[in-house]
C-alpha cells in the first residue's frame, strides 16, 4: 500500500515502485479472471478501485477479442458487485459504475450492448424505497450520463470524435428520455411525501441533481452530415458543458412540452427551497426549461403555450414569498434565459395581464435585488449574490427594451421609472437615498486607500450604467428632470458648504479642522447623478460618430413648444448662476437644462479652485466632469442635422453648426481645460482625461474650426511652447497628448497667414529652443546641466507628441518637421551616450515617428527614414558594445532600449504590409522620381538591426515576455518577408537567428512556437526554389524538420509515411476507404508541390474539406 | 569622495546639488532624493484614501552610488528634491593601490578616484592589466563621485 501511505512511512522510491506495479497490473492481458479474484476477496479499497481500472481498460483495450455474451456477463458481475455491497467505499463505488458505462457506451454500437437491460433493473432498484439502494441507481444513471455526454467529464477511451458523437446521438434520442422518465418519477413522489428525512433528502438531492444534468444536455443536431464546422463542435463539446441552452430534438416534443414536467420542477423547488444547495439546482432546472428552444416547438403557438405555463408558475412561485439569499441568481437566470431565448413575437402574443403581471414582478425583483446589491457593498461581502442577480436582471431590461417597439407603446414607461428610481436613491445619501445604510438605518463610512489600478466606477459599472441610462431615455420625462433637479439641488448645497468652509478657513486658518464628511458626500451623490447623465444623454461607440438616443431627441422635440428658445440660451450661458435663480427657467429645454446642470457643476469647482480651495475638492468629482463634457461633446456639439430623420429646434440652435452656442460653449470648455490643467496638474488621471477633452475637441476638423478661434486656444499654445509653468509639471504623457492635440488644431480651417502665424507660435519655437542650445559651441561641457538635460527632454516629449498627432492629411508637412529633429537626435545620442533615461527617450521618438508615418511614406521618403533609423542603430551600437554597468538598473535600462529598437525595427517592417502610399497623394509633388539612387532598403536596415540586436540579447532577457515576444513577432517577419536575405547573412548572425528559431521552437510558449513555425515555411520554400543542396540554410531547414517532426507536424517528406500509418491502423474498412479516398483527394490538386499562392489557397480548400470529412475519424479521445 | 582641493568642476561651484520638481512630474527613470540619497527612480505609482482623496504617490529609488532601494509616499502636490546629476567619460590611464588614474579632456589626470568595487571593478582591473584602453564613466550628484560604468575605445 506504499502508493497510499503518508511521506513519513514511505520513502519516494517505494512510493513510485508500488506506483508502477498498479500501473503494470492494469496493462496486463486478459486480467477479467484475477481482477473478479481481487474484488471478491480484497479488503483494500484502494486496490478494489485498481482492480475496477484494470477491467474497464482491459475491456476497451481488448475488445475486439471479447465475445458478446462474456461482455454482458461482466457488466451483470459487476452491477451485482456493487449491488451487495451497499457499504463499498464512495469512490471504489463510482469507479466500478464508471467501468460499467464505458463499457455499454463502447459496445452500443458494434455490438449492440444496451442499456435497456440496465434500465430495467435500475427501476427496480428505485421501486425497492431504501434510500440507499435508490442512491446506487442514481449512481449508475449519472455514469451512463457523463460517459453518454461526450463532455469533459467523458473517460478518455482512444476513440474517434465521430464514435463519440455517434453514441451520442443515439443515446440522445432514447436512453436519455428513458433517464429523464425515471428520474421524473422519482422526483414525484418525492414530492408528494410530507415529511422527509435526512436520508430521504440525500436521494432527492441526487435525482435532482440528475435531472439537471438531463436538462443541461448539449444536444447535438440529428443529422449525419458532417460539416466542417460541426467537427469544430465535437471539439467544443469536449470543453465546456457550462451554460448550455436546452435545445431538443423533436422527439422530445411528448415529454419536455407536457405541462405536468414543468410543473414538477416548481413543486420541487417550493418545497426545497429553504435548503440554499438543493435550490440550486431546482433553480437551474427552471433555467435550463426557461431556456428551451429549437425543433422541439412544432410552431409559434406550442411556444406561447409553453411559456405562458412557464411565466405563470414562475409568477406563482415568486409572489408570496420572501426570496432567500440563495434564491436571487437563479431566479434571475430563470428570468434572463426567458426573455433572450423567446422572440418577441411570442412575448407580445402572451395575454396581455400575464405580460404585465410579469414586467410588475420583474420591476420590484429589479428594484429590491438593487437595494440587497448595495447592502452587500455596505457590508463588504465577499460573495455578491445580489450584485450577480441584479447585473442579470438589468441585462433583461435592456434586451426587452432595445426592442420596445414590438411592445404595446409606453409599457415600459412605468416599470422604467421605478428601476431608475430606486437606482438612484441606492446611490444617493441619506435623506433623500440610501447609500452607505446598513440594513437598520445606521450609515456606515470607511475610507479605504485605493491604488491606480482599481478601475474607475464608470468603467466598472459600465454594464449597470448602460442599462439604467437606456431606462432612463425610455422614461426621459421622469428621469431627465429628476437628474436635473438633483444635480442643481446638490451644486447649490457645495456651493454653499465650499463658502462656509472659505469664511471658517479665513477665521482660523486651520485646514485641519475642516470636516469633509458633508463635502464627500455631495462629491459621491454627484458622482453618480453625472454618471447617470453621462449613460443617459449619449452613447460611446467606438470608432463611430455617436448619434443623440432617439428618446431624447423625440423627448426634446415633443416639449420643444412649450420651450422659451432665449430663455434656454440664457440658462446655459450662465453656469455661475443657480438654475432657478433665472426667471422663466421651468420653460426651457430639459436636456439643455440637464448639460447645464453639470456645467454648473464645473463652474463651482472652477471658482473654489480661483478661491484656493483646491484641497477641498474631489479630483473623481473633476474627472467625472470633463468625462461627461467629452462624452456630450462628441455627440451634441455641432449636431449635424442631416443624421437624424427630424431634429429639435432647441438643441439645433444651441449647438448647431454656426450659432453662438456652439461657439460659446467651445470656449467654455476650453478655458475649463486650461484651468484644470493649471490646478490639478498633480493628479495624473484628472489631467489624462482633460487633456482627452482637448482632443476631442480638435481631432474632428469641424470642431477644430470654432476653437482655433479662440484666444484661449491660442494662450495655450503659446504658454506651452514658452515651457513655463504651470503646464511643465504635467506628468509626461499628458505634455506628449497636449502637444498632439496643439499640432492637431494647427489642421483647421484658417487663412493662409493665421496658419503660418500659428505655427510659428507652436511648433518653431519648440524648434527655435532646439537648434539654439545645441548648436551653441560649448553644448559639449554644458549639455549635463541640468537645465539643459530638462529641455532636451521636453523637446523629445514634445516630438513624441506631434508624431502621435499624424493623420493622412498633415503627414506631409508633419513628416518634414520631423525629418529636421531626427538627424539633430542621432547627434544627441553621441552626446548623452552615457545617460541611459535620454537614449531610451531618443529611440522612443524613432518608435513613435516610424509608428505613425511610415505607412503614409513614398520611396524617397521612406529610404530619408530607413537611413536615419540605420544610424540611430549604428551609433547607439558603437556606444552600447563591449559596454559594462555597475547599477542593478542596467538590465532593465537594456531591456527598454532593446524592446524599444525591436518595436522600430517592426515598424519599419510594418511597411511591407499596410502601405497607404500608393493609394493617397499626400505628397504629390513632392516625390522625386526616385528607384535609380536607391540607398537603403528596409531589409537592410532591419537586419543591421538585428544584427544589433542578436549579440546584445540573451536567454535572460527573454525571460522578459514582452521582449521575447517582440523579438520572435520580429525573426518571423524578416523570414516572411525577405527569405532571400536569410542565406546571405553573415555566417555568425545566421547561427543565432536559427538558433533563436530552435529555441522558440523548443521551448518557449505555444505562442512563440507558432510564430518560429510561420517563420520556417517561408525558408523551407527558399530552399525549394534555389534547390542547392548543401547551403546551410538547406541543412538548417532539413533539422527543423526533423525538430518539427517530432511536435507531430506532419511535412512533405514524412507525409506518405504518415499517411501509411494512419491507414493502416484501421480495421473497419468503410473507414479505411474513406479515409483512403480523403487522402487522395487531399494530395491529388497538390502533387508535385510547387509554391505559388494558388496552389496554396488550393491546398487549404482541399485540407478542409478533408478535415471535414475525417476529422471526426482523426481526433481521438 | 572628492578632495575639494582638487575640485574640477568648476563650472557649477556654488550651484545648488539638488532642485524641486512636483512630485507628479517625476518621471519613471529619473533621479529624486529618497532619505537624503540620490536615487534612480525604479517605480511610480499613485493611489489616493477614499474616492474623492487627493493623489499621493509611491516612488521606489534604488541609491544611484550604494545600490541601496529606497522608498517613499507623498502627496503629489508636493516637491521633491531631485539631484543634479553629472556623467563624464574619461580614459583610464593607470590604477595603483587600488585608485584609477583618469585623464581628463584637458589633459590634467585626476586620482582620486577608487577602482569600484565587485565585478566592474574587477573587470576594469583585468582589461587594464590585457592592455586594452578603456573609457571609464564617472558619475556624480551631491557631492559624491564614483565610476559607474566601462567601456573599451572605440578608434
Amino acid at each position: 500500500m506504499c502508493s497510499q501511505a503518508p511521506p513519513s512511512m514511505v520513502s519516494t522510491e517505494q512510493r513510485q515502485h508500488a506506483e508502477h506495479i498498479f500501473l503494470s497490473f492494469r496493462k496486463s492481458k486478459s486480467p477479467f479472471a484475477v481482477c473478479k479474484h481481487i474484488l471478491e476477496t480484497s479488503k483494500v479499497d484502494y486496490v478494489l478501485f485498481q482492480a475496477a481500472t484494470a477491467i474497464m481498460e482491459a475491456v476497451v483495450r481488448e475488445w475486439i477479442l471479447l465475445e458478446k455474451s462474456s461482455i454482458e456477463s461482466l457488466i451483470t458481475f459487476l452491477l451485482t458487485y456493487v449491488l451487495q455491497r451497499p457499504n463499498l467505499q464512495k469512490y471504489v463505488r463510482e469507479q466500478i459504475l464508471l467501468a460499467v458505462a464505458v463499457i455499454v457506451k463502447r459496445g452500443s454500437l458494434d455490438k449492440s450492448i444496451n442499456c435497456k437491460s440496465i434500465f430495467h433493473e435500475v427501476s427496480q432498484l428505485i421501486s425497492s424505497g431504501n434510500p440507499t439502494v435508490q442512491t446506487l441507481a442514481c449512481s449508475i444513471l449519472t455514469a451512463l450520463l457523463s460517459e453518454f455526454s461526450s463532455s469533459n467529464k467523458t473517460s478518455n477511451i482512444g476513440l474517434s470524435m465521430e464514435f463519440h458523437g455517434s453514441c451520442k446521438r443515439l443515446f440522445q434520442e432514447d436512453d436519455l428520455k428513458q433517464i429523464f422518465m425515471l428520474t421524473v418519477e422519482v422526483l414525484q413522489e418525492f414530492s408528494r411525501r410530507e415529511n422527509l428525512n435526512a436520508q430521504m433528502s440525500c436521494v432527492f438531492q441526487c435525482y435532482l441533481a440528475l435531472a439537471n444534468q438531463v436538462l443541461s444536455w448539449n444536444f447535438l443536431p440529428p443529422n449525419h452530415i458532417l460539416s466542417c464546422r460541426e467537427v469544430m463542435h465535437y471539439i467544443a463539446m469536449f470543453e465546456a458543458t457550462q451554460n448550455v441552452m436546452l435545445k431538443p430534438t423533436a422527439s422530445w416534443r411528448e415529454t419536455l412540452l407536457d405541462h405536468r414536467v414543468m410543473d414538477l420542477f416548481f413543486t420541487v423547488h417550493r418545497k426545497i427551497r429553504e435548503d440554499s444547495d438543493m435550490a440550486q439546482d431546482s433553480l437551474q432546472c427552471l433555467a435550463q426549461l426557461a431556456s428551451m428552444h429549437g425543433p422541439i416547438f412544432p410552431d409559434e403557438n406550442a411556444q406561447l403555450t409553453y411559456l405562458a405555463h412557464l411565466m405563470e408558475g414562475l409568477l406563482n412561485m415568486i409572489n408570496g414569498i420572501e426570496i432567500e439569499d440563495s434564491e436571487a441568481v437563479g431566479i434571475s437566470n430563470i428570468i434572463n434565459n426567458l426573455i433572450s431565448t423567446f422572440p418577441r413575437s411570442v412575448l407580445t402574443a402572451l395575454p396581455n395581464e400575464l405580460f404585465a403581471s410579469f414586467i410588475n414582478c420583474l420591476t420590484l425583483l429589479t428594484c429590491s435585488f438593487g437595494r440587497s446589491a448595495a447592502l452587500e457593498e455596505v457590508l463588504d461581502k465577499d460573495d455578491m449574490v445580489y450584485m450577480e442577480a441584479y447585473d442579470k436582471l438589468l441585462e433583461s431590461w435592456l434586451t426587452l427594451v432595445q426592442e420596445d417597439e414590438h411592445f404595446p407603446r409606453g409599457c415600459f414607461v412605468q416599470p422604467a421609472v421605478q428601476v431608475f428610481n430606486s437606482y438612484i436613491q441606492c446611490h444617493l445619501a441619506a435623506p433623500d437615498g440610501t447609500r452607505n445604510l446598513t440594513a437598520n438605518g445606521v450609515a456606515s463610512h470607511e475610507e479605504e486607500e485605493i491604488n491606480e489600478l482599481q478601475e474607475d466606477d464608470r468603467e466598472l459599472f459600465s454594464d449597470q450604467l448602460a442599462s439604467i441610462g437606456m431606462l432612463g431615455r425610455i422614461a426621459a420625462d421622469h428621469c431627465i428632470p429628476l437628474l436635473t433637479g438633483l444635480l442643481e439641488n446638490r451644486v447649490t448645497r457645495l456651493h454653499g458648504q465650499l463658502q462656509r468652509h472659505q469664511q471658517h478657513l479665513m477665521a482660523s486658518a486651520d485646514p485641519g479642522t475642516v470636516d469633509r464628511k458633508v463635502l464627500d458626500d455631495l462629491y459621491e451623490d454627484i458622482h453618480w447623478l453625472i454618471l447617470v447623465s453621462g449613460y443617459l444623454l449619449a452613447d460611446d461607440p467606438q470608432g463611430e460618430t455617436p448619434l443623440i438616443p432617439s428618446e431624447v431627441m423625440e423627448y426634446s422635440i415633443k416639449h420643444s413648444t412649450e420651450v422659451d428658445i432665449n430663455t434656454t440660451l440664457q440658462l446655459l450661458g450662465s453656469p455661475g448662476e443657480k438654475a432657478t435663480s433665472i426667471p422663466g427657467c421651468n420653460r426651457t429645454d430639459s436636456v439643455i437644462r440637464l448639460l447645464s446642470a453639470v456645467l454648473r457643476t464645473s463652474e463651482v469647482e472652477s471658482r473654489a479652485t480661483r478661491a484656493s480651495l483646491t484641497e477641498l475638492l474631489s479630483p473623481q468629482m473633476g474627472k467625472d466632469i470633463v468625462w461627461f463634457l467629452r462624452r456630450w461633446a462628441k455627440t451634441y456639439l455641432l449636431v449635424d442635422e442631416k443624421l437624424y430623420g427630424q431634429i429639435s429646434m432647441p438643441l439645433s440652435t444651441a449647438f448647431g453648426a454656426d450659432t453662438e452656442g456652439a461657439q460659446w460653449i467651445v470656449g467654455y470648455l476650453l478655458e475649463k481645460v486650461i484651468n484644470n490643467l493649471s490646478v490639478w496638474s498633480s493628479e495624473p488621471d484628472l489631467a489624462n482625461d482633460t487633456v482627452e477633452l482637448l482632443v476631442t475637441l480638435v481631432e474632428k476638423r469641424e470642431r477644430a474650426n470654432i476653437v482655433v478661434q479662440c484666444e484661449n486656444w491660442w494662450n495655450l499654445a503659446k504658454q506651452f511652447a514658452s515651457r513655463s509653468p504651470p503646464l511643465h509639471m504635467l506628468s509626461s504623457t499628458v505634455q506628449r497628448t497636449l502637444m498632439k492635440a496643439l499640432v492637431l488644431g494647427g489642421f483647421a480651417h484658417m487663412d493662409s497667414d493665421t496658419k503660418q502665424q500659428y505655427w510659428a507660435e507652436v511648433l518653431h519655437p519648440l524648434q527655435q529652443r532646439f537648434l539654439n542650445l545645441i548648436n551653441q559651441e560649448n553644448f559639449a561641457q554644458i549639455c549635463q546641466e541640468e537645465a539643459v538635460k530638462q529641455e532636451i527632454i521636453a523637446t523629445l516629449e514634445a516630438l513624441c507628441g506631434i508624431a502621435e498627432a499624424t493623420q493622412i492629411d498633415n503627414v506631409a508637412s508633419l513628416f518634414s518637421f520631423l525629418m529636421d529633429f531626427l538627424s539633430s537626435c542621432i547627434g544627441l545620442m553621441e552626446v548623452y551616450r552615457n545617460s541611459p533615461e535620454t537614449v531610451n527617450l531618443i529611440i522612443e521618438v524613432f518608435v513613435e515617428v516610424a509608428h505613425k508615418q511610415i505607412c503614409y511614406l513614398g520611396e524617397t521618403k521612406s529610404m530619408k527614414l530607413y537611413e536615419v533609423c540605420l544610424t540611430l542603430l549604428q551609433v547607439y551600437s558603437k556606444n552600447n558594445l563591449g559596454r559594462k554597468r555597475l547599477d542593478v538598473a542596467a538590465e532593465e535600462d537594456q531591456y527598454q532600449d532593446l524592446l524599444l529598437i525591436m518595436e522600430l525595427l517592426t515598424n519599419l517592417l510594418s511597411k511591407e504590409f499596410i502601405d497607404f502610399s500608393d493609394t493617397d497623394e499626400v505628397f504629390r509633388g513632392q516625390e522625386q522620381s526616385s528607384g535609380a539612387g536607391r540607398a537603403v532598403s528596409a531589409a537592410d536596415v532591419v537586419l543591421y538591426g538585428v544584427n544589433i540586436v542578436l549579440p546584445l540579447m540573451s536567454q535572460d532577457l527573454l525571460k522578459f515576455p514582452s521582449l521575447c515576444n517582440q523579438y520572435y513577432k520580429l525573426i518571423t517577419f524578416i523570414c516572411e518577408i525577405f527569405p532571400e536575405k536569410i542565406p546571405q547573412l553573415p555566417e555568425e548572425l545566421f547561427k543565432s537567428l536559427m538558433c533563436s528559431l530552435e529555441l522558440g521552437m523548443t521551448s518557449m510558449s505555444s505562442e512563440i512556437s507558432q510564430l518560429c513555425l510561420e517563420a520556417l515555411s517561408p525558408l523551407a520554400e527558399q530552399c525549394a526554389k534555389t534547390q542547392e543542396k548543401d547551403t546551410p540554410l538547406f541543412i538548417a531547414t532539413r533539422h527543423f524538420l526533423k525538430v518539427s517532426h517530432m511536435m507531430s507536424k506532419p511535412l512533405m517528406q514524412e507525409y506518405s509515411e504518415l499517411v501509411e500509418t494512419l491507414l493502416s491502423n484501421q480495421r473497419d474498412a468503410v473507414i479505411y476507404q474513406r479515409l483512403a479516398d480523403a487522402f487522395n483527394s487531399l494530395t491529388a490538386s497538390s502533387t508535385p508541390p510547387t509554391m505559388d499562392r494558388k496552389q496554396k489557397v488550393a491546398f487549404l480548400k482541399s485540407l478542409e474539406e478533408f478535415v471535414a470529412n475525417v476529422g471526426g475519424l482523426l481526433c481521438v479521445k | 569622495m572628492a578632495d575639494p582641493d582638487l575640485d574640477f568642476t568648476s563650472g557649477d561651484a556654488g550651484a545648488s546639488t539638488t532642485f524641486p520638481m512636483q512630485c507628479s512630474a517625476l518621471r519613471k527613470n529619473g533621479f529624486v532624493v529618497l532619505k537624503g540619497r540620490p536615487c534612480k527612480i525604479v517605480e511610480m505609482s499613485t493611489s489616493k484614501t477614499g474616492k474623492h482623496g487627493h493623489a499621493k504617490v509611491h516612488l521606489v529609488g534604488i541609491d544611484i552610488f550604494s545600490n541601496k532601494k529606497y522608498e517613499d509616499i507623498c502627496p503629489s502636490t508636493h516637491n521633491m528634491d531631485v539631484p543634479n546629476t553629472k556623467r563624464n567619460d574619461y580614459q583610464l590611464v593607470d590604477i595603483s593601490e587600488g585608485f584609477l588614474s583618469l585623464m581628463m579632456d584637458n589633459g590634467d589626470v585626476r586620482e582620486d578616484l577608487r577602482v569600484p568595487e565587485g565585478d566592474l571593478g574587477k573587470e576594469i582591473e583585468s582589461k587594464f592589466a590585457a592592455g586594452e584602453e578603456m573609457l571609464v564613466t564617472v558619475l556624480s550628484a551631491m557631492g559624491e563621485e564614483s565610476a559607474v560604468a566601462v567601456k573599451p575605445m572605440t578608434k
